[in-house]
């Protein structure tokens, strides 16, 4: 198995970083934007460009309430986006036992 | 060509950025503990918290009622230590759970919202009870001594087992189910004893429910 197994929207730092953080929270639950840059450190910009990229895959959806000043937006993982957790996880696995089995390390 | 450029077309900073199998599951394995830890109600910290609390309150109580006879009930000044005691406890609670739950929305925060209302519900109901039994004229041994002690734990650990039960939450319901069984039994050891035997048991069930949250941290 190669790096090629790993899902590429996943294996990048940020984006492996915003689909584990989101996948603490219980189903059915989403993260302010706010909440998800600050346990990140990302920049707002950085986070977008990120969670589009996401969201355009299914990953996660996003929801804006209020308007103006006051409006809110949350992110949640999609089914889709755990499912894609579980798999990247796996296939991260058993590439690093397939490593560990041939000497490298 | 201009100086200025589209920010939506920008390339992020780690994009290019290769990710060694190693390092990318030493980054998801430390990602998911961190947030796990956000987004605790309970951590193990607060627990042991909660365990000395109840070992000062209690024993506060118990140092205060051992040796009467007839049973009277506590002290104003044991009644002084459990209610700060309590008062402590819940504050402590409360930033917590600020901290675990902000920004967070969905189906568990109207799910806590519904614990909330029939664990309080369960706790009025327990101190209004108290009220009657002395209404009816029950001894104080009962009034002020078995029945604050254990009754309190009986019935809230028993609403806390269903909600746990209810949510599949095993380690929960093992805590409440001991919580239950040390109320029920430390109720045979009489007025004055059972404030002592809380005060010990309720510690040493919570220390041992802190290191199971430490060693056996959920999946």
């Amino acid at each position: 198995m190669t790096d090629d197994a790993l899902d590429p929207l996943i294996h990048v730092p940020a984006r492996l970083r915003i689909v584990a953080t989101l996948a603490a929270l219980p189903d059915g639950d989403a993260l302010s934007f706010t909440r998800l840059q600050d346990m990140l450190g990302l920049t707002p910009g950085n986070l977008i460009t990120h969670l589009r990229k996401l969201e355009d895959a299914g990953y996660l959806s996003t929801k804006k309430t209020g308007n103006g000043v006051a409006s809110r937006t949350s992110v949640a993982l999609s089914n889709r986006g755990r499912a894609a957790l579980d798999a990247y996880t796996v296939a991260l696995r058993d590439l690093l036992a397939g490593l560990t089995a041939s000497g490298f390390s | 060509m201009n100086g200025t450029h589209d920010t939506s077309e920008t390339t992020t900073a780690d994009e290019g950025d290769e990710l060694d199998p190693k390092a990318a599951a030493t980054l998801l394995e430390q990602t998911k503990r961190q947030a796990q830890r956000q987004f605790e109600l309970n951590p193990p910290l607060l627990t042991l918290v909660r365990a000395a609390v109840i070992l000062v309150g209690y024993g506060a109580v118990w140092w205060s009622v051992r040796g009467q006879h007839p049973y009277e009930g506590p002290s104003l000044a044991a009644l002084a230590v459990i209610y700060t005691a309590v008062i402590v406890v819940l504050v402590i609670t409360a930033a917590v759970f600020t901290r675990a739950t902000t920004g967070v929305s969905g189906q568990s925060r109207r799910q806590r919202g519904a614990y909330g209302v029939a664990f309080g519900t369960a706790w009025i109901a327990v101190s209004v009870f108290q009220g009657a039994l002395y209404h009816d004229g029950a001894s104080h041994a009962i009034v002020y001594g078995v029945f604050p002690a254990a009754g309190q734990l009986l019935v809230l650990g028993a609403a806390a087992a269903a909600m746990a039960a209810a949510r599949e939450d095993w380690r929960t319901l093992g805590l409440a189910i001991a919580v239950v069984a040390l109320g029920t039994g430390s109720a045979f050891a009489g007025p004055a004893a059972v404030w002592g035997i809380i005060a010990v048991g309720g510690c040493v069930i919570g220390i041992g429910y802190a290191a199971v949250q430490v060693w056996l941290p959920r999946a």
